[in-house]
């Protein structure tokens, strides 16, 4: 089952990982409930938002079932479902899923069969988003496989790569909202609306 | 590119006040640093007085955080000239080896300041870190236990130890660390609501109910904290909804969630007031704590 991403989400992944370099992060990735179709030709999920969870110490238990069940809240009154969990690790070179990941998409897999990780690549992170830095992994067989990330998994790559690239060099990131940056002051809002409407406007 | 000081309008007074803080908070905000550092060091160097070398130092570190070897560079030069054979520059210096991923050359330098001061933690602890940045986690583990035979006090080794401990999904030894931190800080709420985290992470009846008193004992220290009181309702729930305890037990636990849930419910009315958006998190939160209610009972 192939996953596509939106500017929005990808955005906000990017922004997410630059805003916090020397931590780990990760968040979840959400897409909108479709009606069950009866031909058999499979449409890729198409994941519109993410939401931005943890930074630092990713593998603790209460916060995130916390935030996993709030946000299934939220989800189902905006029609959406939780469709994968992505996570960039800590060290540039290390971009294989962990523990922490698989257990989360193991979760996730539980309500929406097609559960995917996506795992941000550091080593080729770069200010001009020249290329798609992702690594997704769909499970089969109880492994995680990881499968060829390109152009194609993007709604509209050289929509993505443009904004994406601007809201890095705009420094966007500095007032990106994460489930963490919550918890510290419920004030700050977790889905990110002004983010969001700077995407839409570049768009 | 227009300057800092003409962007917020600020004095170079103000800005160097704010490196102050910045530094004895342990700030890691390096772009920050490296933007009102630069200026700071390139415009009023001569303004600064003896505190241009701790700006230099602080300065450095943060530049390597941004990859700005060049700002890097010139920092530890300075620092060299007014300082030769100085142990703590000779510290900076393997510091940038290591933002180099130089780690043979780092270490090196780092056993050069061991030979002359077998007790110098600081070089002790950046060889720990080169483990750590190289994925050997379980060696940085065995160095890390090692040191902190000798430096037992050494808190922040204590904490860097669990964060270890915790990535390696070792929750009895990172409890363990975070015991020693609650002992000698008993008013530190952060450490308590951490040691909260660990425990429930471990999981099982016994570990539940130790979380649960400790996120109360967290939220004794500091009413405000949204952590301990989130923690709080979701061990209290999960304690009530266990089928191995009593009648009594589930009755206490259940009026335990009820309590957090009702505080939780305030604070977000507390913060939601006035913005609309906020409205639908309250709304949420409302209705993620009803549907526990019913997997509760």
């Amino acid at each position: 089952m192939t996953i596509k991403l939106t500017t929005q989400a990808y955005c906000k992944m990017l922004l997410h990982a630059a805003k916090y370099p020397h931590c780990a992060v990760n968040g979840l990735l959400v897409a909108e409930k479709q009606e069950k179709k009866k031909d058999s030709i499979t449409t890729p999920v198409l994941c519109v938002d993410c939401i931005p969870l943890f930074h630092g110490t990713l593998a603790l238990a209460p916060m995130l079932e916390v935030a996993l069940t709030l946000i299934d809240t939220w989800c189902k009154e905006n029609k959406y479902l939780i469709a994968g969990y992505y996570q960039a690790n800590e060290r540039t070179k290390d971009v294989r899923p962990n523990q922490v990941a698989e257990k989360v998409a193991s979760r996730i897999a539980e309500n929406f069969n097609e559960a995917a990780i996506i795992m941000v690549d550091n080593t080729i992170f770069s200010m001009g988003c020249y290329e798609p830095i992702l690594a997704i992994y769909d499970h089969h067989e109880n492994k995680w496989n990881r499968r060829d990330c390109n152009v194609d998994c993007f709604e509209d790559w050289g929509e993505a790569q443009k904004i994406t690239s601007a809201l890095l060099e705009g420094r966007s990131y500095e007032s990106l909202i994460d489930f963490d940056n919550h918890l510290d002051d419920l004030r700050n809002d977790w889905t990110n609306p002004e983010i969001n409407k700077s995407v839409l406007d570049l768009c | 590119m227009a300057s800092v000081s003409e962007m917020y309008d600020v004095t170079w007074e103000e800005m160097r006040d704010k490196l102050r803080k910045w530094r004895e908070e342990n700030h890691r905000n390096s772009e920050q640093i490296v933007d009102v550092g630069e200026e700071l060091i390139n415009e009023h160097a001569s303004k600064l007085g003896d505190d241009v070398w701790i700006i230099y130092e602080q300065v450095m570190i943060a530049a390597l955080d941004c990859s700005r070897d060049d700002l890097a560079w010139t920092c530890l030069q300075e620092l060299k000239k007014q300082f030769p054979g100085s142990q703590r520059v000779k510290r900076l210096g393997g510091m940038r080896l290591e933002a180099l991923e130089k780690y043979e050359d780092a270490g090196k330098q780092y056993d050069s300041i061991l030979q002359e001061d077998p007790t110098n933690t600081a070089a002790r602890k950046r060889k720990i870190s080169i483990l750590k940045a190289q994925g050997k986690n379980s060696d940085a583990i065995g160095e890390l236990n090692e040191y902190l035979e000798l430096f037992v006090g050494d808190q922040e080794a204590w904490h860097e130890l669990s964060d270890l401990y915790i990535n390696e999904h070792n929750y009895g030894k990172a409890a363990f660390c975070l015991e020693e931190l609650m002992m000698s800080n008993p008013h530190n709420h952060l450490y308590c609501e951490q040691y909260a985290e660990v425990k429930y992470t471990q999981g099982g009846l016994e570990n539940l109910e130790l979380s649960r008193k400790y996120f109360a004992q967290a939220l004794k220290l500091n009413n405000r904290n949204m952590r301990a009181l989130f923690g709080l309702y979701m061990s209290a729930s999960h304690i009530a909804a266990s089928p191995k305890v009593n009648a009594a037990m589930k009755k206490a636990n259940v009026k335990y969630a009820a309590w957090a849930a009702n505080q939780i419910n305030r604070a977000y009315q507390l913060a939601g007031r006035g913005t609309k958006e906020n409205k639908c998190s309250v709304k949420a939160v409302e209705e993620m704590l009803e549907s526990m209610q019913i997997t509760m009972s």
